[in-house]
């Protein structure tokens, strides 16, 4: 166990060796890297001084904990726990096919350690963002997961990361590599168990090979006053799909990150994303993808609800690189206000240097439609089930993406 | 049933309703037919709850109840039922869905318990089949997609199944082909008894072919300036306002 505080925090976090250079690396980045202020562009409506004013305690080992209300009991998956940031063993599933790998990195590197090397941080970006970097130097064994060629794994690993002790800060990596026509479908959940003040900092590479298909659904559902920063890199090569759905339920801190590079032809890559907020909560989701190769098309929307005196940020960036002709991207940002103390800042960007594509995008920030309100009254509905039944209608156009049913009602649940 | 007595009531501060009286008993179908702009659609929306109007003087009195002082919900579930002249969409919101949440609300109210998902469903197609709305448009977001004509049938299979005591129905013929329309009007019709009452809002002679009147009333800059039986309907179609109006004016 070690104590973090922001001005030792580089002395304080114990480094655990699982054999990876970039490790060192990252730990030599953090030494000059500064955390973000309200002047850097990318944090500009997000503090992190609450943050980092905190102490911390860091886990090196899993201890037993009672998971009931985290597996989804109907949801048949392949359930990966990390306890407090750190793999468990005696709680994971580790019956799966011969040929799939679903690991901690000391334990993979035995049988994979090429496999490793040649994707792990390669798409990480440790020198443009001070908590990635954080992540690559602290995160204690990781999860690595190997899809390997032509395989479709049937039922959907689900992630579980759970924090049961206050003030702890959890360093969550995980690599997926879905090599050539395999598809696979991830789950990761982020809750809390009676522990406040706690700080996650997760991020997963994501490499989606040749006509791979992922799709990876985030649920964020950790207690009130927990920090939570999620960064997700991916990677796609041509003909592949890549759909994440991110579902952020609680948590007062919440900042996430989804960066795409789609590396080939005739892609596809989708990124939806649903906040419903109240008290104090503040919510940040930074979006980027970028086209680098022609013929592809992505799809984003984003919605939101917030009440009471929450906060709310959209950043969504597109990027058409100069030669990526026939790009189609389309993003909608969309958020209800439900309070007048509630803040939304929202902002799409466009940056495209190729001629011929097909790019919308928009933004909407408002209040209820009082005539639909007034039209669902005169039939007898009461105007807290009235407006009980637009939030849900707001809401489901995101679920829907969720293509599991189980794990929608299980959303859905956690939402109520 | 419903005694509306000297209703003055303003949108901002345009004074539209001046003064109007109206009596409906039980059993009865009521015309308030009026040139634009008389202050039809205002009525409507004052005896359904609209909170934009203004009530600045006058009383309404629905079945013992001070009518004004219940919002709009309330009204529902005392019977009260107004067909949008623009029916609302509501993407997401299933059709079915939030008139099964619309009944048990009314019927929390009452002090009863849940409709049984049975008699619900049964009730469902009874209705459905009076206005002849496909499984389809059941299920649907409401009036998402609907057409004109879709969207009316939808509001009269509404009143089917919320059963209302006082109908108002509100420009129902306008933007309907005569084939909806003998639809819309057979659907009222069919649910026209001894204890219930119609209110019939409209422009043109042309729904009181298929629903017929027992009294008519113009409505003209915020009064009623004349009562008349169906008859004076057939008047209004050949003569226009104008002979009525200027005799006012």
């Amino acid at each position: 166990m070690v104590v973090l505080k922001e001005n030792n925090l580089l002395n304080s976090l114990s480094q655990m060796g699982v054999g990876l250079g970039a490790k060192n690396q990252a730990f030599e980045l953090l030494k000059e890297l500064e955390f973000p202020t309200r002047k850097t562009e990318d944090w500009r409506y997000t503090s992190v001084k609450k943050i980092l004013k905190k102490k911390y305690v860091q886990f090196n080992e899993a201890e037993q904990v009672d998971l009931s209300n985290e597996i989804i009991p109907s949801l048949d998956a392949h359930n990966i726990i990390l306890v407090n940031g750190v793999y468990s063993k005696e709680l994971s599933d580790v019956n799966f096919p011969d040929e799939v790998v679903i690991d901690t990195f000391p334990n993979a590197m035995e049988e994979h350690v090429s496999l490793i090397h040649s994707a792990f941080n390669g798409i990480a970006k440790n020198n443009e963002e001070v908590f990635t970097a954080l992540n690559t130097s602290y995160f204690h064994e990781g999860v690595f997961i190997h899809i390997p060629k032509k395989v479709k794994l049937e039922k959907p690993i689900h992630v579980i990361h759970v924090n049961t002790k206050s003030n702890v800060i959890s360093n969550l990596r995980l690599l997926i590599i879905v090599d050539q026509f395999s598809e696979v479908s991830v789950v990761q959940s982020y809750a809390s168990l009676n522990a406040v003040e706690c700080l996650t900092n997760s991020v997963t590479e994501v490499f989606v090979k040749e006509n791979a298909k992922i799709t990876l659904d985030k649920v964020q559902s950790e207690e009130p006053n927990n920090n939570l920063i999620c960064t997700v890199q991916v990677n796609q090569k041509a003909n592949s799909i890549f759909k994440i759905n991110t579902a952020t339920v609680s948590g007062d801190f919440v900042r996430n990150g989804v960066n795409i590079d789609v590396d080939g032809e005739n892609c596809t890559s989708e990124m939806n994303g649903l906040y419903m907020q109240k008290g104090i909560q503040h919510v940040d989701n930074h979006t980027k993808v970028s086209h680098l190769k022609p013929n592809c098309t992505s799809f984003e929307l984003y919605k939101g609800v917030l009440r009471d005196k929450s906060t709310g940020v959209f950043n969504g960036k597109v990027i058409v690189a100069e030669d990526a002709q026939k790009i189609e991207a389309y993003q909608q940002n969309k958020n209800i206000i439900l309070s007048r103390e509630a803040t939304m800042n929202a902002k799409p960007e466009l940056e495209i240097f190729a001629d011929d594509v097909k790019c919308s995008h928009g933004t909407t920030t408002g209040q209820f439609d009082e005539e639909a309100l007034y039209y669902l009254q005169t039939r007898g509905l009461s105007r807290e089930s009235a407006q009980a039944l637009l939030v849900q209608a707001f809401a489901d156009e995101v679920l829907d993406k969720v293509d599991s049913e189980t794990l929608r009602i299980w959303i859905k649940e956690k939402l109520d | 049933m419903l005694k509306v007595k000297n209703l003055h009531a303003s949108v901002g501060d345009k004074e539209i309703l001046k003064g109007l009286d109206i009596e409906v008993k039980a059993g009865e179908i009521h015309a308030v037919m009026g040139p634009n702009g008389s202050g039809k659609s205002t009525l409507s929306a004052v005896l359904a709850g609209r909170d934009e109007y203004e009530v600045t003087a006058g009383e309404v009195d629905y079945l013992g109840k001070e009518l004004l002082e219940l919002n709009p919900e309330e009204r529902s579930w005392e019977g009260i039922f107004l067909a949008f002249q623009y029916p609302v969409e509501i993407p997401g919101v299933s059709n079915i869905n939030f008139l099964k949440t619309a009944i048990n609300e009314r019927r929390k109210y009452f002090e009863q318990e849940p409709i049984a998902a049975k008699d619900f469903l049964k009730m469902v197609k009874e209705k459905s089949t009076l206005v002849e709305l496909s499984d389809k448009l059941k299920n649907r977001s409401v009036n998402v997609g609907f057409s004109g004509g879709e969207k009316k049938r939808n509001e009269i299979f509404q009143m089917a199944m919320l059963e209302p005591k006082l109908s108002i129905l509100d420009e129902t013929d306008s933007g309907l082909d005569i084939d909806a329309l003998r639809i819309v009007a057979h659907g009222v019709n069919t649910l026209k008894s001894k204890d219930n009452a119609t209110i019939v809002i409209t422009h043109y002679q042309r729904l009181l072919d298929y629903i017929i009147p027992d009294f008519v009333h113009v409505l003209y800059d915020g009064r009623i300036i004349k009562t008349g039986g169906k008859e004076l309907a057939l008047e209004l179609e050949e003569k226009g306002y104008d002979w009525l109006t200027k005799a006012k004016a």
